[in-house]
């Protein structure tokens, strides 16, 4: 068979998977950009009436939802530095080090990534609100590190391992400390795997909704997720024009940015061996 | 050969550094890692004594733990029948869920690891419901499947289809099943990621051997291809299992449960129980349910990675 005819069966194949996967996608983009007289009525078409952008505008200048987009922002950068400053410390000691206990370090952080955060939610609430951290960003960054950050100890590990111990070596020979041998030479090597982990640890963290939901009670302090759910609650007509138009503003950036990485994503699991 | 007696005295200066500073290597490594494990014993470890202790006392509406209740809170869910239903249906929703996704995702991992052209594009698109939040996949999917206003009906109409009206979320039996496809569409990108590594790391010489054998391509897929895959398809299941187990956004956004706790699972009962109805006992007892179920399998996913792992290093 020529590549072509090949490539051909091939997306024959996958086409009624792509189709679904590429549905809602549609359904945002052609919502979004329609007027609300068009969704409420018998003759809908897929084809809006025009270019209409007033639902963007709507939406960040009327109903606020340039405030959820900040806070995901915020809950988001804070989580995946708050993640990578204890993650790569820790993944370059179960690299590079000895470590007592490791067998049983990384199996509890294993068990960890594991465990939903819903689980445990009414346990996690209540912390919080003991420490008075409900209805703070602050908690969530938190609770989202604590949740992430294994996954993204695992990720960097199985990078760092990558990384040929003799350049440090050098570097230590060649009078560099070990803490200027690992900022110098280590770090820099690593970069590639550590913007792939930070990316992915931020899309998460971007993306959850069930900690942000219970943690923060106030709809000023609402994420875009939450706040695009809490906007098909009301009791009389769903806007959806405006809810797709949400939808479409807080997905699309991330879903660019993570498919950016879905290349490093598919290597990086080849190299861990999904250990 | 200046750079010999050059690099020898530091060489031995900085080892005299290091144990100046009395940081031992273990002790040193132990400081690196101590951030990364307060903060997980702290965020996660005590919620899961907390909740262990609210399971076993009696808790006030308000959440003020009272006396000592024994397992009275695990009786009072095991009689109710909100709580059996929903474990029921967990077992239908992770069975169904998982089993689909597997189905699903071995054939496109199959097809995207062959050399075609726009590779690269399927890949990514096939990957793309990962990237987005499953609140906002829930959000988009409630409106697609809309009776009277989504672009379901719309299409299916357009096509000559007799689903006008059709109000796809009313009847628990087609709302529990849309949720479901929809669960497997969110987790193929995961699973597929999962078995295109292990497709990739699977050597070429392989079937170029079988190849010169005289093999057919049928059977290097049944000698070649399912064994070394199967480890990896182990570890998707595991993890499926684990990941749909523990779901909640789709149901919570979609139906809340509804209609009549048909399309609730124990993650969204216990949900009910501790912020709608203040149960916080009832909420506790169930969590730990859920939390034993999971610990099993991690238990069981930590054995086939161990197992494996054995394997591999040898």
């Amino acid at each position: 068979m020529t590549k072509a005819k090949k490539s051909l069966v091939c997306w024959a194949l996958l086409s009624p998977f792509l189709l679904v996967v590429l549905f809602p996608y549609a359904t945002m983009l052609s919502t979004s950009l329609k007027q609300k007289d068009e969704i409420f009525t018998f003759n809908r078409t897929w084809l809006p009436r025009e270019l209409y952008l007033g639902n963007f505008a709507e939406l960040l200048f009327e109903k606020g939802f340039g405030r959820a987009l900040a806070n995901s922002l915020a809950i988001s950068i804070g989580a995946t530095v708050l993640s990578l400053a204890v993650a790569i410390p820790a993944a370059y000691a179960l690299t590079r080090m000895r470590v007592p206990a490791k067998g049983a370090l990384t199996n509890y952080l294993l068990i960890t990534q594991m465990i939903s955060p819903i689980v445990l939610i009414v346990g996690l609430f209540r912390m919080f609100a003991y420490f008075g951290l409900v209805n703070s960003l602050l908690s969530v960054i938190i609770a989202h590190s604590a949740f992430f950050m294994a996954f993204a100890v695992w990720m960097l590990q199985s990078y760092f391992a990558t990384i040929p111990k003799d350049l440090e070596e050098a570097a230590w020979i060649d009078g560099a400390g070990r803490f200027s041998a690992f900022v110098r030479v280590f770090l820099p090597l690593c970069l590639p795997g550590i913007v792939v982990t930070a990316i992915f640890t931020f899309v998460n963290s971007w993306n959850e909704y069930a900690m942000s939901l219970t943690l923060l009670r106030q709809v000023s302090q609402q994420t875009a997720p939450v706040q695009i759910a809490f906007l098909t609650g009301t009791l009389y007509q769903i806007e959806w024009h405006l809810i797709m138009a949400a939808t479409l503003l807080a997905s699309v950036p991330v879903a660019i940015v993570f498919a950016s990485i879905q290349r490093y994503l598919i290597g990086g699991m080849a190299l861990g061996g999904v250990k | 050969m200046p750079g010999i007696e050059k690099t020898a005295p530091r060489r031995a200066a900085s080892a005299g550094r290091s144990s100046k500073l009395g940081l031992p290597g273990p002790a040193f490594a132990l400081i690196l890692i101590a951030p990364c494990l307060l903060l997980s014993v702290a965020v996660i470890g005590y919620p899961i004594f907390d909740v262990i202790r609210m399971s076993l006392f009696d808790v006030s509406r308000t959440g003020v733990v009272r006396e000592f209740a024994g397992l009275a809170n695990f009786a009072k869910a095991f009689a109710d029948p909100v709580f059996l239903q929903a474990a029921r249906q967990t077992v239908i929703w992770t069975v169904c869920v998982v089993g689909g996704t597997l189905l699903v995702s071995v054939p496109i991992a199959l097809i995207l690891n062959e050399d075609f052209y726009g590779r690269t594009i399927a890949r990514t698109i096939v990957l793309l419901p990962w990237a987005i939040s499953l609140a906002m996949t829930a959000v988009v999917w409630r409106y697609v499947v809309n009776g009277d206003f989504g672009t379901l009906n719309m299409t299916l109409a357009a096509l000559g289809l007799p689903f006008e009206n059709y109000p796809w979320l009313a009847d628990a039996r087609m709302a529990f099943l849309i949720e479901i496809l929809i669960g497997i569409l969110v987790s193929v990108p995961f699973t597929v990621t999962i078995l295109l590594g292990g497709l990739t790391s699977i050597p070429e010489s392989l079937y170029e051997a079988s190849a010169i054998d005289g093999a057919a391509s049928t059977k290097s897929f049944y000698y070649i291809t399912l064994p070394l895959l199967w480890p990896f398809m182990q570890i998707a299941l595991v993890l499926n299992v684990i990941y749909v187990f523990n779901s909640f956004p789709i149901i919570w956004i979609m139906t809340n449960g509804g209609p009549a706790n048909r399309t609730d699972i124990l993650i969204t009962y216990v949900y009910k129980q501790a912020f709608a109805f203040g149960k916080l006992g009832n909420a506790a007892a169930g969590s730990m349910v859920m939390f034993a179920i999971l610990l099993v399998f991690a238990l069981v996913y930590l054995f086939l990675t161990k197992s494996q792992g054995a394997r591999n290093d040898d």
